[in-house]
């Protein structure tokens, strides 16, 4: 188990051919790849976060009352982004939601109010857990990381 | 037969005309083969690269069950310890224990309530052995929630609360994450 080199040496000299030990090497590289194997993760998982609480409470300085309210109602209709007393509703395109649109508003709604991080999604009972994560998804895009996930009916709309 | 000493070479008194050209090389090839090993050595270090490249010093906090399949999302953030709520569109489990049916989450509560009751008992459990088993850190409150990205919000709305209630308040959605511009992408 070894690697000559060969230099050339001749004419009555010592040889210089040199055997590489390639044993310790085949070794390590062996244990290296059991250990890596046994504790290899394969299935890759991440997690969205989102929290329960909602706008203007605790740790908050700026009363409630004073805070601009940015809420997007998920319904069986599509969305309806709500800004204060401002409402946008987004309808579906199709039976498909209409995620493009509902990223664009929120970026000009971000544009208009870059100090503001925290948004509130209020969705009906039968929307499905994938069209939330979307949802929350195109939020966060919108550069909006306080997500809070709540009840259409408790969300005041 | 007279009696012969022995020779120091056992070698001259065989007659074995291929076995003394084996052992003396009388012209033939050597019996000793060089095993060309550079392409082992190159396929290991291909792998231990490879799975150095996936190596995950966390671990496995996260094992997918078979009948939760879910949603895919691009921002997203490394798990952490922390309770793992499994809703599947059958059975909702706490760690891998169930704790409640779908069926059951599906009904209309007659008093109003949300709450689970075995949920909320378990995580008060698991939030009164955190603060015991660590003194002196402050309780983060996070659970993650690992569900079928067909379950209605109806049954996860009350397993947030009994969340909320026991003391969870930081929720987190099991995700595949998803590199940025891949198809599909909201």
């Amino acid at each position: 188990m070894s690697v000559s080199v060969d230099t050339g040496g001749k004419g009555g000299k010592k040889s210089v051919n040199a055997d590489l030990n390639l044993v310790p090497y085949i070794d390590l590289l062996t244990c290296m790849v059991a250990f890596l194997l046994i504790t290899a993760v394969w299935s890759q998982l991440a997690r969205l976060e989102a929290h329960q609480k909602g706008q203007g409470q605790a740790g908050e300085d700026t009363p409630p009352e004073k805070q601009f309210k940015l809420v997007v109602v998920v319904n069986d209709e599509g969305f309806n982004v709500v800004a204060d007393q401002d409402q946008q509703p987004l309808p579906k395109k199709g039976t498909e939601y209409d995620y493009e649109k509902l990223g664009t508003e929120l970026k000009k709604l971000k544009d208009a109010h870059p100090d503001k991080t925290d948004i509130q999604i209020a969705s009906e009972d039968q929307i499905k857990f994938e069209i939330l994560v979307k949802t929350m998804d195109t939020a966060l895009t919108a550069r909006f990381p306080d997500l809070s996930l709540i009840d259409a009916g408790g969300a005041g709309i | 037969m007279p009696i012969k000493a022995p020779h120091a070479h056992l070698f001259d008194s065989v007659k074995l005309e291929v076995a003394k050209a084996k052992l003396g090389h009388l012209g033939r090839k050597s019996l000793y083969a060089p095993l060309n090993l550079v392409a082992y050595i190159d396929m290991m270090t291909m792998l231990v690269i490879f799975l150095l490249m996936s190596f995950s010093a966390t671990g496995e906090i996260l094992f997918v069950q078979k009948n939760i399949v879910l949603p895919n999302a691009q921002n997203w953030a490394d798990l952490e310890r922390a309770p793992v709520i499994g809703v599947s569109r059958d059975v909702v489990t706490l760690d891998g224990s169930q704790v409640a049916t779908a069926d059951e989450l599906m009904k209309d509560s007659s008093t109003g309530d949300f709450k689970i009751t075995e949920l909320h008992d378990k995580l008060v459990t698991l939030k009164n052995n955190y603060k015991l088993l660590h003194p002196g850190e402050d309780f983060n409150g996070i659970a993650i929630i690992q569900s079928d990205k067909g379950v209605e919000f109806k049954v996860l709305k009350k397993i947030m609360y009994s969340a909320a209630v026991a003391g969870y308040q930081n929720v987190n959605f099991a995700v595949v994450p998803k590199t940025k511009g891949a198809p599909g992408a909201p």
